[in-house]
């Protein structure tokens, strides 16, 4: 479709593990009849939210997870950023079709270890938004904030909305 | 784990871990993850698996153990950035394993290459690929 032309096209290493060939609008007579991803709320912020690291919540984790080793798992960061995920995949503006969406890659970043019993602040926003051959690709961006407001965690997790058909 | 006693190529403890209904059914509770692929069959079945698959980040969440098991500190971990490439089926055997790919001594700092692997019908997945852990040891 011309009317697709490229734009933002990311830098090569973003998304060259992809386990399957992309073939940029490969998929081209789909499009009309197909809701694509709306790459125009790139940048998009949602609403804050706030989390308690509990005790109890930290060690039914860490069970679950097989950590044997005192303290926080390192993936604990999953559940605030899980947490703020609701509105986004409910926003009517990106429009998700959720049972062709997998999530395909995710990432942490630890400023400081989180302390049991503290209150973050979960921020969150949409990283990128790009569409290949059919294919979307968004990145959720999670940060975690202290009280004091100093960072702890930044997460991006990077789901894939499979082309239709 | 101590900087001074680790080399590139080391080899980290795999971790191995049976994946159970209850398993998966716990990871919804804890997490709030209830998407219906991980706890109901016919969906599951509809999306074209054999059966509900277990959460990637509770398969990401292995590797995470093999790594602090490997520190003996969770804070040790500064980043971790993995790819999700293969569902696991309930009754599966998932290992994590990871090895030593890089050493800095002016940060202390350790990269380790990490991965969740399993067995099905002889070949050798990778539900978690590409998993690369920056940490930290004293």
């Amino acid at each position: 479709m011309a009317s697709e032309a490229p734009k933002h096209v990311p830098p090569p290493g973003d998304f060259c593990h992809w386990s399957f060939r992309l073939t940029r609008l490969a998929n081209g007579a789909a499009a009309g009849s197909v809701p694509r991803v709306n790459t125009t709320i790139e940048g998009k912020v949602y609403p804050e939210a706030t989390f308690e690291v509990g005790a109890e919540h930290v060690a039914a984790f860490a069970s679950i997870v097989g950590q044997t080793v005192p303290g926080i798992p390192p993936t604990f960061l999953t559940l605030p950023e899980f947490d703020v995920f609701g509105p986004i995949m409910d926003d009517p503006e990106l429009a998700l079709d959720f049972p062709r969406v997998v999530h395909s890659d995710q990432e942490y970043v630890w400023h400081r270890p989180l302390t049991l019993g503290e209150t973050l602040t979960v921020g969150s926003r949409i990283a990128s938004i790009r569409e290949r051959g059919g294919h979307g690709f968004l990145t959720i961006e999670v940060s975690l904030t202290a009280q004091d407001g100093g960072p702890v965690a930044t997460t991006f997790a990077t789901l894939l909305e499979r082309a239709a058909g | 784990m101590r900087f001074m006693d680790v080399q590139v190529g080391d080899e980290l403890p795999s971790l191995a871990r049976l994946v159970t209904r209850e398993d998966v059914d716990a990871y919804a509770e804890v997490s709030g993850d209830h998407n219906p692929l991980h706890r109901d069959d016919e969906v599951a079945r509809r999306a074209g698996y054999p059966g509900i698959i277990a959460h990637g980040m509770f398969t990401l969440g292995l590797l995470g153990s093999c790594v602090v098991a490997w520190t003996e500190d969770p804070a040790a971990l500064l980043r971790m950035k993995a790819a999700f490439r293969a569902p696991v089926f309930m009754g599966e055997t998932i290992v994590a394993g990871g090895r030593v790919r890089a050493l800095d001594a002016e940060s202390r700092t350790a990269t380790i290459e990490g991965w969740v692997q399993l067995d099905r019908d002889g070949l050798t997945e990778y539900p978690v690929k590409k998993g690369e852990v920056w940490v930290r040891l004293e």
